[in-house]
Protein backbone atom coordinates (compact mmCIF):
# COMPACT_ATOMS: atom_id res chain seq x y z
CA UNK A 1 0.00 0.00 0.00
CA UNK A 2 2.78 2.38 0.56
CA UNK A 3 3.29 2.56 -3.53
CA UNK A 4 -0.30 3.40 -3.99
CA UNK A 5 0.84 6.93 -4.42
CA UNK A 6 4.11 6.83 -5.69
CA UNK A 7 3.71 7.83 -9.22
CA UNK A 8 6.72 7.07 -11.50
CA UNK A 9 7.46 9.73 -14.34
CA UNK A 10 4.97 7.58 -17.30
CA UNK A 11 2.00 7.97 -14.98
CA UNK A 12 2.61 11.52 -14.22
CA UNK A 13 2.68 12.27 -17.45
CA UNK A 14 -0.45 10.32 -18.57
CA UNK A 15 -1.90 11.91 -16.09
CA UNK A 16 -1.40 15.50 -16.90
CA UNK A 17 -1.45 14.41 -20.83
CA UNK A 18 -5.54 13.10 -19.82
CA UNK A 19 -6.27 16.58 -18.26
CA UNK A 20 -4.66 18.57 -21.19
CA UNK A 21 -6.53 16.16 -23.55
CA UNK A 22 -10.10 16.74 -21.61
CA UNK A 23 -9.43 20.28 -20.83
CA UNK A 24 -8.54 21.02 -24.87
CA UNK A 25 -11.37 19.19 -25.95
CA UNK A 26 -14.20 20.83 -24.02
CA UNK A 27 -12.79 23.84 -24.23
CA UNK A 28 -12.55 23.87 -28.16
CA UNK A 29 -16.00 22.24 -28.50
CA UNK A 30 -17.80 24.62 -26.06
CA UNK A 31 -18.52 27.45 -28.92
CA UNK A 32 -18.96 25.01 -31.79
CA UNK A 33 -21.80 23.33 -29.46
CA UNK A 34 -23.28 26.62 -28.48
CA UNK A 35 -23.65 27.88 -32.10
CA UNK A 36 -24.91 24.58 -33.79
CA UNK A 37 -27.14 23.78 -30.68
CA UNK A 38 -28.84 27.14 -30.95
CA UNK A 39 -28.99 26.22 -34.88
CA UNK A 40 -30.73 23.20 -33.89
CA UNK A 41 -33.09 24.42 -31.32
CA UNK A 42 -33.74 27.13 -32.90
CA UNK A 43 -33.76 27.21 -36.74
CA UNK A 44 -35.61 24.34 -39.49
CA UNK A 45 -33.26 23.71 -42.46
CA UNK A 46 -32.76 21.68 -45.86
CA UNK A 47 -31.25 18.68 -44.53
CA UNK A 48 -31.53 18.79 -40.99
CA UNK A 49 -32.10 15.12 -40.24
CA UNK A 50 -28.75 14.40 -42.03
CA UNK A 51 -26.74 16.69 -40.04
CA UNK A 52 -28.15 15.68 -37.19
CA UNK A 53 -27.81 12.06 -37.95
CA UNK A 54 -24.15 13.19 -38.83
CA UNK A 55 -23.78 14.97 -35.27
CA UNK A 56 -25.06 11.34 -33.28
CA UNK A 57 -23.10 9.37 -35.43
CA UNK A 58 -19.55 8.87 -33.12
CA UNK A 59 -22.08 8.10 -30.51
CA UNK A 60 -23.37 4.89 -31.74
CA UNK A 61 -20.22 3.69 -33.93
CA UNK A 62 -17.08 1.42 -32.33
CA UNK A 63 -14.70 3.98 -31.08
CA UNK A 64 -11.70 2.34 -33.03
CA UNK A 65 -14.01 2.76 -36.20
CA UNK A 66 -13.74 6.56 -35.75
CA UNK A 67 -10.61 6.18 -35.34
CA UNK A 68 -10.11 4.47 -38.47
CA UNK A 69 -11.93 6.75 -40.17
CA UNK A 70 -10.23 9.53 -38.42
CA UNK A 71 -7.26 8.23 -39.78
CA UNK A 72 -8.82 7.20 -43.36
CA UNK A 73 -9.86 11.17 -43.78
CA UNK A 74 -6.43 12.93 -41.75
CA UNK A 75 -3.75 10.49 -41.59
CA UNK A 76 -0.53 11.21 -43.15
CA UNK A 77 -1.48 9.41 -46.45
CA UNK A 78 -4.62 11.36 -47.07
CA UNK A 79 -5.01 14.19 -48.91
CA UNK A 80 -6.30 16.03 -46.38
CA UNK A 81 -3.50 15.29 -43.91
CA UNK A 82 -0.98 15.46 -46.91
CA UNK A 83 -2.19 18.93 -47.72
CA UNK A 84 -2.33 19.94 -43.95
CA UNK A 85 1.39 18.87 -43.47
CA UNK A 86 2.75 20.72 -46.47
CA UNK A 87 0.72 23.84 -45.37
CA UNK A 88 1.51 24.38 -41.58
CA UNK A 89 4.26 21.62 -40.98
CA UNK A 90 1.47 20.16 -38.83
CA UNK A 91 1.19 16.33 -38.26
CA UNK A 92 -2.40 15.38 -37.88
CA UNK A 93 -2.29 11.31 -36.91
CA UNK A 94 -0.34 9.85 -34.10
CA UNK A 95 0.61 12.81 -32.51
CA UNK A 96 -0.97 15.24 -29.33
CA UNK A 97 -3.32 16.96 -31.60
CA UNK A 98 -5.10 13.35 -32.98
CA UNK A 99 -5.45 12.97 -29.69
CA UNK A 100 -7.38 15.85 -28.86
CA UNK A 101 -9.55 15.54 -32.36
CA UNK A 102 -10.03 11.51 -31.33
CA UNK A 103 -11.59 13.02 -28.06
CA UNK A 104 -13.50 15.92 -30.03
CA UNK A 105 -15.25 13.64 -32.26
CA UNK A 106 -16.57 11.64 -29.63
CA UNK A 107 -17.80 14.17 -27.66
CA UNK A 108 -19.19 16.08 -29.97
CA UNK A 109 -22.88 14.47 -30.03
CA UNK A 110 -23.02 15.23 -26.72
CA UNK A 111 -22.40 18.42 -25.59
CA UNK A 112 -23.95 19.54 -28.47
CA UNK A 113 -27.42 17.30 -27.34
CA UNK A 114 -27.06 18.92 -24.14
CA UNK A 115 -26.38 22.47 -25.20
CA UNK A 116 -29.53 21.89 -27.59
CA UNK A 117 -31.89 20.76 -25.48
CA UNK A 118 -31.35 23.27 -22.90
CA UNK A 119 -32.20 25.96 -25.60
CA UNK A 120 -35.14 24.14 -26.64
CA UNK A 121 -36.48 25.09 -22.80
CA UNK A 122 -35.70 28.58 -22.61
CA UNK A 123 -38.58 30.43 -23.63
CA UNK A 124 -38.81 31.52 -27.20
CA UNK A 125 -40.87 34.56 -26.04
CA UNK A 126 -38.10 35.92 -23.29
CA UNK A 127 -35.88 35.92 -26.74
CA UNK A 128 -38.49 38.22 -28.75
CA UNK A 129 -38.97 40.09 -25.85
CA UNK A 130 -35.45 41.08 -25.67
CA UNK A 131 -35.42 41.97 -29.27
CA UNK A 132 -38.70 44.29 -28.84
CA UNK A 133 -36.23 45.97 -26.22
CA UNK A 134 -33.91 46.86 -28.92
CA UNK A 135 -31.44 44.27 -28.65
CA UNK A 136 -29.59 42.51 -31.66
CA UNK A 137 -29.46 38.77 -32.23
CA UNK A 138 -25.82 38.73 -30.42
CA UNK A 139 -26.85 40.79 -27.20
CA UNK A 140 -30.15 38.60 -26.89
CA UNK A 141 -27.81 35.26 -27.11
CA UNK A 142 -25.61 36.06 -24.56
CA UNK A 143 -27.52 37.70 -22.18
CA UNK A 144 -30.96 35.44 -22.48
CA UNK A 145 -30.49 32.50 -24.09
CA UNK A 146 -27.13 31.44 -22.66
CA UNK A 147 -27.68 32.38 -18.98
CA UNK A 148 -31.09 30.41 -19.00
CA UNK A 149 -29.60 27.77 -20.60
CA UNK A 150 -26.29 27.46 -18.74
CA UNK A 151 -27.18 24.52 -16.58
CA UNK A 152 -27.60 22.33 -19.49
CA UNK A 153 -24.47 23.95 -21.02
CA UNK A 154 -22.20 23.16 -18.12
CA UNK A 155 -23.84 19.51 -18.03
CA UNK A 156 -22.65 19.04 -21.92
CA UNK A 157 -19.31 20.57 -21.16
CA UNK A 158 -18.40 18.41 -18.55
CA UNK A 159 -19.96 14.99 -20.20
CA UNK A 160 -17.50 16.08 -23.00
CA UNK A 161 -14.41 16.62 -20.39
CA UNK A 162 -15.51 13.06 -18.54
CA UNK A 163 -16.03 11.80 -22.07
CA UNK A 164 -12.47 13.00 -23.28
CA UNK A 165 -11.00 11.46 -20.05
CA UNK A 166 -12.42 8.07 -20.77
CA UNK A 167 -11.67 8.01 -24.41
CA UNK A 168 -9.94 5.13 -25.68
CA UNK A 169 -10.28 3.21 -28.84
CA UNK A 170 -10.11 6.47 -31.39
CA UNK A 171 -7.49 7.23 -29.17
CA UNK A 172 -5.62 4.21 -29.73
CA UNK A 173 -6.47 3.95 -33.55
CA UNK A 174 -5.77 7.34 -34.34
CA UNK A 175 -3.12 8.82 -32.36
CA UNK A 176 -1.56 5.62 -30.75
CA UNK A 177 0.18 5.00 -27.50
CA UNK A 178 3.33 6.94 -27.86
CA UNK A 179 4.37 7.66 -23.79
CA UNK A 180 3.86 11.66 -23.18
CA UNK A 181 2.53 12.60 -26.03
CA UNK A 182 -0.70 10.26 -26.97
CA UNK A 183 -0.65 8.03 -23.71
CA UNK A 184 -3.54 9.14 -21.67
CA UNK A 185 -4.87 7.43 -18.73
CA UNK A 186 -6.97 4.98 -20.19
CA UNK A 187 -4.28 3.92 -22.96
CA UNK A 188 -1.62 3.94 -19.83
CA UNK A 189 -3.74 1.54 -17.46
CA UNK A 190 -4.38 -0.73 -20.10
CA UNK A 191 -0.70 -0.86 -21.23
CA UNK A 192 0.13 -1.71 -17.49
CA UNK A 193 -2.42 -4.85 -17.41
CA UNK A 194 -0.33 -6.38 -20.27
CA UNK A 195 2.41 -6.37 -17.98
CA UNK A 196 2.90 -8.70 -14.88
CA UNK A 197 3.47 -7.23 -11.59
CA UNK A 198 2.21 -3.29 -12.84
CA UNK A 199 -1.37 -4.11 -10.64
CA UNK A 200 -0.56 -1.28 -8.30
CA UNK A 201 0.32 1.03 -11.22
CA UNK A 202 -2.63 -0.10 -12.61
CA UNK A 203 -4.79 0.53 -9.55
CA UNK A 204 -3.56 3.47 -9.32
CA UNK A 205 -4.23 5.29 -12.27
CA UNK A 206 -7.58 3.81 -11.33
CA UNK A 207 -8.43 5.31 -8.89
CA UNK A 208 -7.17 9.13 -10.14
CA UNK A 209 -9.27 8.23 -13.29
CA UNK A 210 -12.04 7.88 -10.72
CA UNK A 211 -11.16 11.14 -8.62
CA UNK A 212 -11.02 13.45 -11.53
CA UNK A 213 -14.00 12.19 -13.32
CA UNK A 214 -15.66 12.95 -9.55
CA UNK A 215 -14.46 15.72 -8.96
CA UNK A 216 -15.77 17.03 -11.91
CA UNK A 217 -19.19 15.82 -11.44
CA UNK A 218 -19.10 17.43 -8.11
CA UNK A 219 -18.39 20.99 -9.42
CA UNK A 220 -21.10 20.95 -11.96
CA UNK A 221 -23.65 20.02 -9.72
CA UNK A 222 -22.23 22.51 -7.16
CA UNK A 223 -22.45 25.11 -9.66
CA UNK A 224 -25.85 24.24 -11.14
CA UNK A 225 -27.56 24.28 -7.72
CA UNK A 226 -25.61 27.89 -6.91
CA UNK A 227 -27.09 29.20 -10.12
CA UNK A 228 -30.47 27.74 -9.69
CA UNK A 229 -30.32 29.03 -6.16
CA UNK A 230 -29.58 32.45 -7.50
CA UNK A 231 -32.14 32.44 -9.89
CA UNK A 232 -34.68 32.56 -7.05
CA UNK B 1 -49.58 58.33 -36.00
CA UNK B 2 -49.64 54.85 -36.69
CA UNK B 3 -50.45 53.92 -40.01
CA UNK B 4 -51.26 50.15 -40.54
CA UNK B 5 -51.90 48.65 -44.02
CA UNK B 6 -51.27 45.30 -44.46
CA UNK B 7 -52.71 41.24 -45.12
CA UNK B 8 -51.26 38.52 -42.99
CA UNK B 9 -52.75 35.33 -44.09
CA UNK B 10 -52.74 32.64 -41.10
CA UNK B 11 -54.22 29.15 -41.09
CA UNK B 12 -57.81 30.16 -39.46
CA UNK B 13 -57.73 33.74 -41.32
CA UNK B 14 -56.78 36.39 -42.91
CA UNK B 15 -56.14 39.50 -41.00
CA UNK B 16 -56.72 42.53 -42.96
CA UNK B 17 -56.29 45.92 -41.50
CA UNK B 18 -56.10 49.53 -42.95
CA UNK B 19 -56.29 51.89 -40.44
CA UNK B 20 -54.43 55.21 -38.22
CA UNK B 21 -53.70 55.23 -34.97
CA UNK B 22 -53.60 58.32 -33.21
CA UNK B 23 -52.00 59.44 -29.83
CA UNK B 24 -53.53 58.66 -27.04
CA UNK B 25 -55.01 54.77 -26.01
CA UNK B 26 -56.98 52.86 -28.44
CA UNK B 27 -58.87 49.30 -27.07
CA UNK B 28 -58.52 46.54 -29.44
CA UNK B 29 -61.55 44.81 -28.76
CA UNK B 30 -63.06 41.55 -30.46
CA UNK B 31 -63.19 37.46 -29.40
CA UNK B 32 -60.64 35.03 -29.37
CA UNK B 33 -58.95 34.53 -32.33
CA UNK B 34 -59.96 37.49 -33.97
CA UNK B 35 -56.34 38.12 -35.04
CA UNK B 36 -55.58 41.05 -31.97
CA UNK B 37 -52.72 39.58 -30.73
CA UNK B 38 -51.49 38.97 -34.20
CA UNK B 39 -52.51 42.75 -35.27
CA UNK B 40 -49.72 43.59 -32.69
CA UNK B 41 -47.32 41.20 -33.17
CA UNK B 42 -47.22 42.28 -37.14
CA UNK B 43 -46.99 46.00 -35.97
CA UNK B 44 -43.84 44.74 -33.81
CA UNK B 45 -42.32 43.22 -36.51
CA UNK B 46 -42.24 39.50 -34.71
CA UNK B 47 -44.61 38.66 -38.24
CA UNK B 48 -44.37 39.20 -41.19
CA UNK B 49 -47.65 39.99 -43.34
CA UNK B 50 -47.78 39.25 -47.07
CA UNK B 51 -48.63 42.70 -48.17
CA UNK B 52 -49.05 46.50 -46.78
CA UNK B 53 -46.87 48.89 -45.41
CA UNK B 54 -46.54 49.82 -41.53
CA UNK B 55 -45.32 53.58 -40.62
CA UNK B 56 -44.77 55.61 -37.31
CA UNK B 57 -44.80 59.44 -38.13
CA UNK B 58 -44.23 58.75 -41.63
CA UNK B 59 -41.28 56.81 -40.65
CA UNK B 60 -41.27 53.34 -42.59
CA UNK B 61 -40.89 49.90 -40.76
CA UNK B 62 -42.43 47.70 -43.21
CA UNK B 63 -42.77 48.29 -46.90
CA UNK B 64 -43.53 45.28 -49.15
CA UNK B 65 -43.57 47.69 -52.48
CA UNK B 66 -40.01 48.71 -51.60
CA UNK B 67 -38.96 45.01 -50.10
CA UNK B 68 -38.55 46.44 -46.76
CA UNK B 69 -38.98 45.14 -43.30
CA UNK B 70 -37.00 47.30 -40.41
CA UNK B 71 -35.54 44.74 -37.80
CA UNK B 72 -37.56 44.02 -34.69
CA UNK B 73 -34.54 45.33 -32.50
CA UNK B 74 -34.60 48.80 -34.11
CA UNK B 75 -38.41 49.57 -34.47
CA UNK B 76 -38.21 51.25 -31.23
CA UNK B 77 -41.73 49.90 -30.04
CA UNK B 78 -42.78 49.33 -26.25
CA UNK B 79 -44.43 46.15 -26.17
CA UNK B 80 -46.11 44.54 -22.78
CA UNK B 81 -47.12 40.99 -23.14
CA UNK B 82 -49.55 38.91 -21.32
CA UNK B 83 -47.65 37.01 -19.11
CA UNK B 84 -44.94 40.27 -18.33
CA UNK B 85 -42.06 38.26 -20.03
CA UNK B 86 -39.89 39.52 -17.31
CA UNK B 87 -36.11 38.02 -17.50
CA UNK B 88 -36.08 35.45 -14.85
CA UNK B 89 -32.41 35.56 -14.65
CA UNK B 90 -32.39 39.03 -13.54
CA UNK B 91 -33.63 41.51 -10.67
CA UNK B 92 -36.51 43.81 -11.22
CA UNK B 93 -33.85 46.94 -11.33
CA UNK B 94 -31.99 44.63 -14.15
CA UNK B 95 -34.87 43.88 -16.22
CA UNK B 96 -36.16 47.81 -16.15
CA UNK B 97 -32.38 48.66 -17.51
CA UNK B 98 -32.26 45.94 -20.41
CA UNK B 99 -33.35 48.34 -23.00
CA UNK B 100 -32.62 51.52 -21.45
CA UNK B 101 -28.93 51.75 -23.18
CA UNK B 102 -30.15 50.45 -27.04
CA UNK B 103 -32.19 53.94 -27.01
CA UNK B 104 -32.59 57.53 -27.77
CA UNK B 105 -33.58 58.91 -25.14
CA UNK B 106 -37.23 60.55 -24.37
CA UNK B 107 -36.52 62.06 -21.38
CA UNK B 108 -38.06 59.16 -19.47
CA UNK B 109 -35.22 58.49 -16.71
CA UNK B 110 -35.45 55.32 -14.24
CA UNK B 111 -36.54 57.13 -11.60
CA UNK B 112 -39.04 58.83 -13.15
CA UNK B 113 -40.46 55.13 -13.59
CA UNK B 114 -40.07 53.84 -10.62
CA UNK B 115 -41.72 56.95 -8.80
CA UNK B 116 -44.89 56.56 -11.51
CA UNK B 117 -44.87 52.77 -11.12
CA UNK B 118 -44.32 52.64 -7.68
CA UNK B 119 -41.45 50.04 -7.85
CA UNK B 120 -38.81 50.89 -5.31
CA UNK B 121 -39.31 48.24 -2.93
CA UNK B 122 -39.18 45.50 -6.33
CA UNK B 123 -36.14 46.74 -7.31
CA UNK B 124 -33.53 44.00 -5.84
CA UNK B 125 -36.12 41.30 -5.60
CA UNK B 126 -36.43 38.40 -8.74
CA UNK B 127 -39.30 38.51 -10.92
CA UNK B 128 -39.80 35.12 -9.57
CA UNK B 129 -40.62 36.72 -5.89
CA UNK B 130 -43.34 39.52 -7.17
CA UNK B 131 -47.02 39.36 -7.40
CA UNK B 132 -48.61 38.95 -11.12
CA UNK B 133 -49.66 42.65 -10.80
CA UNK B 134 -46.26 43.65 -9.75
CA UNK B 135 -44.72 41.76 -12.78
CA UNK B 136 -47.19 43.80 -15.05
CA UNK B 137 -46.07 47.00 -13.62
CA UNK B 138 -42.49 46.24 -14.23
CA UNK B 139 -42.91 45.04 -17.86
CA UNK B 140 -44.98 48.37 -18.39
CA UNK B 141 -41.69 50.12 -16.75
CA UNK B 142 -39.41 48.39 -18.54
CA UNK B 143 -41.11 49.58 -22.04
CA UNK B 144 -41.39 52.82 -21.03
CA UNK B 145 -37.51 52.82 -20.55
CA UNK B 146 -36.72 51.39 -24.23
CA UNK B 147 -38.57 54.70 -25.17
CA UNK B 148 -40.97 53.33 -27.37
CA UNK B 149 -42.66 55.35 -30.28
CA UNK B 150 -46.03 53.49 -29.67
CA UNK B 151 -46.87 51.38 -26.71
CA UNK B 152 -48.40 48.03 -27.55
CA UNK B 153 -50.65 46.00 -24.60
CA UNK B 154 -51.45 42.37 -25.20
CA UNK B 155 -54.37 41.73 -22.74
CA UNK B 156 -51.80 43.18 -20.09
CA UNK B 157 -55.12 42.44 -17.03
CA UNK B 158 -55.64 38.28 -18.16
CA UNK B 159 -53.28 36.97 -16.26
CA UNK B 160 -53.76 39.01 -13.00
CA UNK B 161 -57.08 38.85 -11.22
CA UNK B 162 -59.95 41.45 -10.98
CA UNK B 163 -58.46 43.07 -7.69
CA UNK B 164 -55.19 43.41 -9.52
CA UNK B 165 -56.15 44.73 -12.66
CA UNK B 166 -57.99 48.03 -11.11
CA UNK B 167 -54.67 48.33 -9.30
CA UNK B 168 -52.80 48.62 -12.89
CA UNK B 169 -55.76 50.51 -14.80
CA UNK B 170 -54.72 53.80 -12.59
CA UNK B 171 -50.80 52.90 -13.84
CA UNK B 172 -51.69 52.84 -17.25
CA UNK B 173 -53.57 56.15 -17.53
CA UNK B 174 -50.80 57.74 -15.72
CA UNK B 175 -48.64 57.08 -18.35
CA UNK B 176 -50.88 58.69 -21.10
CA UNK B 177 -50.37 61.39 -19.43
CA UNK B 178 -46.80 61.51 -19.68
CA UNK B 179 -46.05 60.41 -22.99
CA UNK B 180 -48.21 61.60 -26.16
CA UNK B 181 -47.96 58.06 -28.28
CA UNK B 182 -49.90 56.11 -29.62
CA UNK B 183 -51.13 52.96 -27.50
CA UNK B 184 -52.95 50.11 -27.87
CA UNK B 185 -54.45 48.00 -25.33
CA UNK B 186 -55.75 44.20 -26.74
CA UNK B 187 -58.78 43.03 -24.90
CA UNK B 188 -61.64 40.24 -24.40
CA UNK B 189 -63.06 42.56 -21.81
CA UNK B 190 -64.94 45.16 -22.44
CA UNK B 191 -65.20 47.16 -18.81
CA UNK B 192 -61.60 46.64 -18.79
CA UNK B 193 -61.05 48.79 -21.70
CA UNK B 194 -63.72 51.35 -21.06
CA UNK B 195 -61.95 51.66 -17.87
CA UNK B 196 -58.94 53.02 -20.04
CA UNK B 197 -60.44 54.76 -23.37
CA UNK B 198 -63.75 55.50 -24.87
CA UNK B 199 -61.94 55.06 -28.37
CA UNK B 200 -62.67 51.23 -29.74
CA UNK B 201 -61.45 49.06 -32.75
CA UNK B 202 -63.16 46.28 -33.25
CA UNK B 203 -62.15 42.76 -34.73
CA UNK B 204 -63.44 39.87 -35.20
CA UNK B 205 -62.74 37.06 -38.11
CA UNK B 206 -59.44 39.08 -39.11
CA UNK B 207 -61.18 41.71 -40.28
CA UNK B 208 -62.54 45.61 -38.35
CA UNK B 209 -65.99 45.98 -37.74
CA UNK B 210 -65.34 49.53 -37.08
CA UNK B 211 -63.00 52.00 -35.14
CA UNK B 212 -64.68 55.39 -33.37
CA UNK B 213 -66.33 56.40 -30.01
CA UNK B 214 -67.77 53.74 -28.14
CA UNK B 215 -71.53 55.23 -27.92
CA UNK B 216 -70.87 55.24 -31.89
CA UNK B 217 -70.15 51.47 -32.25
CA UNK B 218 -73.29 50.55 -30.25
CA UNK B 219 -75.39 51.41 -33.58
CA UNK B 220 -73.64 48.47 -34.90
CA UNK B 221 -75.42 45.36 -34.74
CA UNK B 222 -72.03 43.30 -35.04
CA UNK B 223 -70.60 45.12 -32.00
CA UNK B 224 -74.16 44.54 -29.92
CA UNK B 225 -74.16 41.42 -31.02
CA UNK B 226 -69.85 40.15 -29.35
CA UNK B 227 -71.31 41.57 -25.89
CA UNK B 228 -73.88 40.42 -23.06
CA UNK B 229 -75.62 42.72 -21.63
CA UNK B 230 -73.54 42.22 -18.35
CA UNK B 231 -70.49 44.44 -19.66
CA UNK B 232 -72.88 46.96 -21.52
CA UNK B 233 -71.27 50.00 -19.30
CA UNK B 234 -71.72 53.62 -19.12
CA UNK B 235 -67.89 55.19 -19.31
CA UNK B 236 -67.84 58.88 -18.22
CA UNK B 237 -64.91 61.29 -17.97
CA UNK B 238 -65.78 63.57 -14.80
CA UNK B 239 -64.72 66.31 -12.41
CA UNK B 240 -65.01 66.45 -9.16
CA UNK B 241 -67.04 69.46 -8.20
CA UNK B 242 -68.00 69.19 -4.70
CA UNK B 243 -67.40 67.08 -1.72
CA UNK B 244 -69.56 67.09 1.12
CA UNK B 245 -68.54 65.18 4.54
CA UNK B 246 -71.96 66.23 5.96
CA UNK B 247 -74.14 64.69 3.45
CA UNK B 248 -71.93 62.08 2.40
CA UNK B 249 -71.72 63.15 -1.43
CA UNK B 250 -69.91 64.15 -3.65
CA UNK B 251 -71.04 66.36 -7.20
CA UNK B 252 -69.23 65.20 -10.54
CA UNK B 253 -69.60 66.97 -13.48
CA UNK B 254 -68.90 66.13 -16.98
CA UNK B 255 -67.21 69.23 -19.26
CA UNK B 256 -68.18 71.87 -16.63
CA UNK B 257 -72.16 70.73 -17.47
CA UNK B 258 -73.09 71.95 -13.98
CA UNK B 259 -77.35 71.06 -15.00
CA UNK B 260 -76.69 67.32 -15.07
CA UNK B 261 -74.37 66.37 -12.30
CA UNK B 262 -73.70 62.78 -11.01
CA UNK B 263 -74.00 62.32 -7.48
CA UNK B 264 -72.02 59.45 -5.62
CA UNK B 265 -71.48 58.54 -2.66
CA UNK B 266 -68.62 60.16 -0.67
CA UNK B 267 -65.62 57.46 -1.12
CA UNK B 268 -61.13 57.97 0.07
CA UNK B 269 -60.74 58.41 -3.56
CA UNK B 270 -63.18 60.92 -4.19
CA UNK B 271 -61.98 64.01 -1.81
CA UNK B 272 -60.26 65.93 -3.83
CA UNK B 273 -62.01 68.84 -5.56
CA UNK B 274 -60.87 69.63 -9.25
CA UNK B 275 -59.96 65.96 -10.04
CA UNK B 276 -60.30 63.83 -13.00
CA UNK B 277 -62.14 60.62 -12.69
CA UNK B 278 -63.66 58.08 -15.06
CA UNK B 279 -66.96 57.08 -13.69
CA UNK B 280 -68.94 53.69 -15.06
CA UNK B 281 -72.56 52.83 -14.65
CA UNK B 282 -74.16 49.47 -16.07
CA UNK B 283 -76.20 50.00 -18.88
CA UNK B 284 -79.05 47.42 -16.90
CA UNK B 285 -78.50 49.93 -13.28
CA UNK B 286 -80.47 53.19 -15.33
CA UNK B 287 -84.25 52.64 -15.21
CA UNK B 288 -85.86 55.45 -17.49
CA UNK B 289 -88.93 57.46 -16.37
CA UNK B 290 -90.91 60.14 -18.49
CA UNK B 291 -91.41 62.85 -15.05
CA UNK B 292 -88.95 63.22 -12.19
CA UNK B 293 -90.04 61.35 -9.47
CA UNK B 294 -90.17 62.75 -6.17
CA UNK B 295 -89.85 61.27 -2.74
CA UNK B 296 -87.86 58.24 -3.61
CA UNK B 297 -83.96 57.53 -2.87
CA UNK B 298 -82.70 57.52 -6.41
CA UNK B 299 -80.38 60.21 -6.36
CA UNK B 300 -79.56 60.82 -9.63
CA UNK B 301 -82.19 61.57 -11.96
CA UNK B 302 -80.69 63.08 -14.82
CA UNK B 303 -83.08 64.96 -17.68
CA UNK B 304 -82.35 63.90 -21.43
CA UNK B 305 -83.25 63.17 -25.13
CA UNK B 306 -83.13 60.18 -26.39
CA UNK B 307 -81.05 60.22 -29.10
CA UNK B 308 -80.89 56.75 -30.37
CA UNK B 309 -82.83 53.48 -30.01
CA UNK B 310 -80.92 50.12 -31.27
CA UNK B 311 -82.80 46.92 -31.21
CA UNK B 312 -81.30 44.18 -29.43
CA UNK B 313 -83.03 40.70 -29.16
CA UNK B 314 -85.70 40.99 -26.68
CA UNK B 315 -84.47 44.06 -25.49
CA UNK B 316 -83.89 47.57 -26.84
CA UNK B 317 -80.48 49.77 -26.13
CA UNK B 318 -81.67 53.62 -25.52
CA UNK B 319 -79.39 56.28 -25.91
CA UNK B 320 -79.86 59.39 -24.28
CA UNK B 321 -77.92 62.65 -24.52
CA UNK B 322 -78.26 63.68 -20.42
CA UNK B 323 -74.81 66.14 -21.64
CA UNK B 324 -73.11 63.49 -22.03
CA UNK B 325 -74.74 60.10 -23.75
CA UNK B 326 -75.89 57.70 -21.30
CA UNK B 327 -77.12 54.27 -22.64
CA UNK B 328 -79.95 52.06 -20.99
CA UNK B 329 -81.49 48.59 -21.38
CA UNK B 330 -84.82 48.23 -21.16
CA UNK B 331 -87.17 45.90 -22.58
CA UNK B 332 -89.17 45.86 -25.52
CA UNK B 333 -92.53 46.71 -23.18
CA UNK B 334 -90.91 49.11 -21.49
CA UNK B 335 -90.89 51.12 -24.29
CA UNK B 336 -94.24 50.64 -25.38
CA UNK B 337 -95.59 51.56 -21.93
CA UNK B 338 -93.91 54.88 -21.88
CA UNK B 339 -93.77 55.65 -25.49
CA UNK B 340 -90.03 56.12 -25.90
CA UNK B 341 -89.09 56.91 -28.74
CA UNK B 342 -86.13 58.77 -30.73
CA UNK B 343 -86.24 62.64 -29.67
CA UNK B 344 -88.39 62.49 -26.84
CA UNK B 345 -87.05 63.99 -23.42
CA UNK B 346 -86.63 61.68 -20.33
CA UNK B 347 -85.22 60.72 -17.41
CA UNK B 348 -82.49 58.64 -16.48
CA UNK B 349 -82.76 57.33 -12.74
CA UNK B 350 -79.70 55.49 -10.82
CA UNK B 351 -79.28 55.00 -7.66
CA UNK B 352 -75.15 57.15 -6.37
CA UNK B 353 -74.27 53.40 -5.20
CA UNK B 354 -74.37 52.07 -8.75
CA UNK B 355 -71.92 54.14 -9.70
CA UNK B 356 -68.10 52.39 -10.18
CA UNK B 357 -64.90 54.84 -9.70
CA UNK B 358 -61.82 54.42 -11.46
CA UNK B 359 -58.93 56.57 -9.46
Amino acid sequence: MTGILNFNEAEIQAILLSIKVAVLCAVILLPIALWLGYKMARYDFYGKPLIESLIHLPLVMPPVATGYVLLVLLGSNSAFGAWFYDVFGIKLAFSFNAAVIASMVVSFPLIVRSVRIAMEMVDTGLEDASRILGAGRMKTFFRITVPLAMPGIISGTILAFARALGEFGATITFAGNIQGETQTLPLAIFANMQIPGKEAATMRLVVVSVVIAFIAMVLSEWYIKKMKHARR
Amino acid sequence: MLDVDFILARKSFILEIHEQFPKGITGIFGPSGSGKSSLLQTIAGLETPEKGHITIDKEVLYDSNNRLNVAVNKRQIGYVFQEGRLFPHMTVEQNLKYGYSHSHQNGVTLQAVVDLLELNDLLDQKPLHISGGERQRVALGRSLLSSPRILLLDEPFSAVDVNLRNQIIPFITRIVEHLTIPILVVSHDLPDLLKLTNRLFLLKDGKCLGHGDYYDLLKLDSFTGMISSSVLINAIEVVIKDVSKESGMVLLSHENNDENMIKCALRPSLNAVGKAVKVFIHADHIALSVKPLEQVSIQNQLKGTVVEMIPRGEKILCVVDVGFKLVADITSDSRTRLNIQKGREIWCLFKSVAIEVNV
